[in-house]
């Protein structure tokens, strides 16, 4: 029986999966299936990047409609995995709305990967490429350094403002100042390598993804949207090294 | 640089991202092999392509298959795997090219590598489109025979 708490649990499911990294598709296809599930006579679910709005007409001729805004994205696959799971379960099997919610809850509160990973891995992951477009050994440990640093400059700058252009632009601008600054003092070799290792850290690539599979998928609005925000992105990349040329004066070779 | 060398960084770079997109157990091998291939099928594709281009989408088409297959064998969206794997063909160092040259107001090489980033992005948006829509097809098909007999 479809209740307002239960399309509720069946909403939060949706925009869960939409905040770690789903396709609008996928967004679409699960609410409209789960509800099905539930002996929905018709469901109408439009998912766009920023919004997703359900309307549903029960059995009994009830319609109900709501609507959730999405503001902020956290790319976490291991999550979508599981809230993709659930609802294949939840699918088969019709759990009760309790059950459902106490599933949610769990998944929300599973194991992540501590800080000093993630501070690591932004490292590594800097350092790599560095070597990987042509960098040498001084240039990797000069953008693994910087990688970290990278990391809680934006764990800071998260907690002061959400926006995504405004932490872009302070991110690349602290990497690009370091960069001078290290290649300056002779640490480093080449500014270009250690700021292109670092760049790979930011640049948008799972929007650019996901937003080509949602343009296949038909869903044109909602990929464009995604592919707008993935190249004001990058465009805001550019403007913090801009930025930091305005200060350095000429540091492009 | 030794090619070897650099697919094993392909290697470590998709571990890496990985990890930062909170895949978990066995997953993460399977995505960062995933990045591998890609960087492997990239040099490959140089020894007999002529045109860049082809190199990336050919790449890119050979991810997706992979990813798809991955999701299939581990019952997962697609998504978990073409995130990481696709990361070694992103192109981070022409983007940042591109925009140096902006800032030093080199317009021709600007637009040069502007157009480049660009083809780029779209080879390997083409490749993933190429790719998972035959998957679809396929798949539908699959269903389809099922269904009917």
């Amino acid at each position: 029986m479809l209740t307002k708490e239960l399309l509720s649990y069946i909403m939060d499911i949706g925009e869960q999966m939409l905040v770690s990294g789903a396709e609008v598709n996928r967004v679409e296809d699960s609410i409209s299936r789960i509800c099905k599930a539930y002996d929905a006579k018709r469901v109408d679910v439009f998912t766009i990047t920023s919004s997703i709005v359900v309307s549903l007409q029960s059995k009994n001729g009830n319609t109900l409609t709501q609507t959730r805004r999405i503001l902020k994205y956290a790319t976490d696959l291991d999550k979508l995995d599981r809230l993709n799971n659930l609802s294949h379960y939840i699918c088969a099997h019709k759990p009760e709305a309790e059950y459902i919610s106490n599933e949610i809850e769990k998944i929300g509160s599973r194991h992540k990967y501590g800080p000093n990973v993630q501070y690591l891995v932004y490292g590594v992951i800097a350092g790599t490429f560095t070597v990987f477009y042509g960098g040498d050994l001084n240039d990797a440990v000069v953008s693994a350094a910087i990688g970290m640093i990278l990391k809680s400059v934006i764990t800071f700058i998260q907690r002061l403002d959400k926006n995504v252009f405004i932490v872009n632009i302070l991110c690349s601008f602290i990497v690009g100042l370091l960069g001078v600054l290290l290649v300056r003092t002779g640490i480093g070799h080449s500014f270009d390598k250690i700021a292109i290792g670092n760049i790979m850290l930011l640049i948008p690539g799972l929007a650019l993804t996901n937003s080509i599979r949602d343009i296949i998928s038909g869903d044109t609005i909602a990929g464009l949207l995604r592919l707008c925000e993935a190249i004001l992105v990058a465009l805001s990349i550019s403007f913090g090294f801009g930025l930091v040329s305005v200060f350095v004066g000429g540091m492009f070779k | 640089m030794i090619p070897t060398f650099q697919i094993i960084l392909a290697f470590i770079g998709s571990l890496g991202f990985s990890i930062l997109f909170n895949i978990k157990g066995r997953k993460i091998w399977y995505a960062a092999l995933g990045g591998m291939v890609a960087w492997m099928i990239y040099l490959l594709g140089g020894l007999w392509l002529s045109s860049e281009m082809t190199q990336y989408f050919v790449s890119a088409i050979i991810v997706t298959f992979y990813s798809e297959l991955c999701a299939r064998i581990e019952k997962t969206p697609a998504t978990t795997f073409l995130t990481a794997a696709i990361i070694p063909l992103v192109p981070g160092r022409a983007l940042y090219y591109t925009m140096s040259y902006a800032i030093n107001n080199r317009i021709v090489e600007f637009a040069d590598y502007g157009s480049y980033t660009v083809s780029i992005a779209v080879a390997i948006a083409a490749g993933i489109m190429v790719a998972s829509s035959l998957f679809r097809i396929f798949f539908a098909l699959r269903s389809y025979e099922y269904r009917h007999h």
